[in-house]
């Protein structure tokens, strides 16, 4: 009996699910925003990549507001590991194997270059300013895990995050004056598929890559001092 | 190791080294010769190779000259082989019923300076089934070895080491 109204029960949900999935136009788009983007993506913009060009450019503010959320995650890293009572005792670090410590300084700025890539490309090829800062700030990972008694100019590394910030703000501003809106694509917009199109977006990519990489290699900074 | 003696001449030809190294791999990434990428390819590796330029040298990367290179294609092709030689003979291990193994660590010497040197040749035997590199102190190499067969240094050098020690001497001296 209590097979039977299980069995009941568990088909009325089957079918009020399938029921409530077969309204949904599944491959169709729905919304008119995106069908305007892929559409008009590349001639408003100049970027072949239509996911940049509605990252930097439709939805640029919306960027603004994410890099900030990154600057205060970074803040806060710090502003943590500042304040938690540092330990008593020494903790003693073996240096890194001749292998992994050679290893890393062979391929520190190979990976550099590839993070400057991915961010210079943002607007042709998959990848950008975000994925681009990830990539240094992982070779500053490697490089602080190989040799470890080397360390980043933190004064230099705050600088180059402070005018990434500041450049894509000025460049958004600079959008407000000459055109009528915050982040307008002054910029000539080239032919696509060229290196240098897409007006603004290769700036703020590069912008992006400076500040997302510096603020990254700046938190694990943070880190491994905390844990020395 | 950093060279003592290191002229700007020497410094000069680090630079060149390494900024022209660099270029490849961005050749290699952005697969176009369009002369937009060319530059951005030549400003990126230039502020790369000013920022690093003095880390790359104390690396130890040789000069280049067509006698390396040609000794650098006939490593890797040597390496493959050994790598190739290396998988059937440790298949043949697992599969023979006894087992044939006799697991244990070595230590071999090598005659290599530079600290690439040594770290190309700790990966090749590494890369090696069988064989694996633990760590490197000095010039001395630790190595585990699935089949001990001696444990004198210089025999166990020559077992090893020596069959891509001598193509790394050529390239790196």
């Amino acid at each position: 009996m209590r097979k039977i109204i299980s069995i009941v029960l568990l088909s009325i949900i089957a079918i009020g699910i399938i029921l409530s999935i077969a309204e949904i136009p599944f491959g169709k788009p729905k919304m008119k925003v995106g069908k305007y983007y892929i559409d008009k993506g590349v001639k408003d913009t100049g970027a072949t990549n239509i996911i940049t060009s509605v990252v930097v450019n439709y939805r640029g503010f919306d960027t603004l507001g994410e890099v900030t959320v990154l600057f205060i995650a970074a803040v806060g890293v710090g502003a943590v590991l500042v304040t938690a009572e540092k330990k008593q005792k020494e903790r003693v670090t073996e240096k890194a194997s001749l292998v992994l410590s050679t290893g890393c300084r062979f391929l520190f700025p190979l990976i550099l270059l590839l993070g400057a890539y991915i961010f210079v490309n943002g607007h042709l090829t998959p990848g950008g300013g975000f994925q681009g800062g990830a990539v240094i700030a992982s070779a500053f990972l490697l490089f602080y895990m190989g040799c470890r008694w080397k360390r980043i100019n933190k004064i230099k590394a705050q600088a180059l995050e402070s005018l990434g910030g500041l450049v894509f703000i000025i460049t958004g501003l600079l959008g407000l004056i000459i055109g009528n809106y915050f982040m307008m694509n002054f910029l000539p917009k080239g032919i696509p598929n060229q290196l240098f199109s897409a007006g603004i977006i290769p700036v703020i990519y590069i912008a992006l890559g400076c500040k997302v990489g510096s603020e990254l290699a700046g938190v694990i900074d943070n880190m491994i001092e905390e844990s020395e | 190791m950093a060279d003592p003696e290191s002229t700007s001449d020497n410094k000069l030809r680090s630079i060149l080294y390494m900024f022209l190294f660099l270029y490849l791999i961005w050749l290699c990434l952005s697969a176009s010769l369009h002369y937009q990428e060319l530059l951005a390819g030549i400003f990126f590796c230039l502020l790369l190779t000013i920022f690093l330029h003095r880390q790359y040298y104390s690396l130890g990367l040789p000069p280049l000259t067509i006698k390396r290179f040609v000794f650098f294609i006939i490593y890797l092709v040597v390496l493959f082989n050994e790598i190739v030689r290396a998988n059937i003979d440790v298949a043949y291990r697992v599969i023979h019923p006894k087992m044939p193994i006799k697991p244990g660590i070595i230590v071999i010497s090598t005659k290599l300076k530079q600290d690439i040197a040594k770290m190309i040749l700790a990966n090749s035997i590494t890369l090696t089934p069988g064989t694996f590199t633990l760590d490197i102190i000095e010039d001395k190499f630790l190595v585990h070895w699935i089949n001990v067969q001696t444990e004198d240094i210089e025999e166990a050098t020559r077992i090893i080491g020596e069959k891509f020690e001598k193509y790394l001497r050529v390239i790196f001296e």
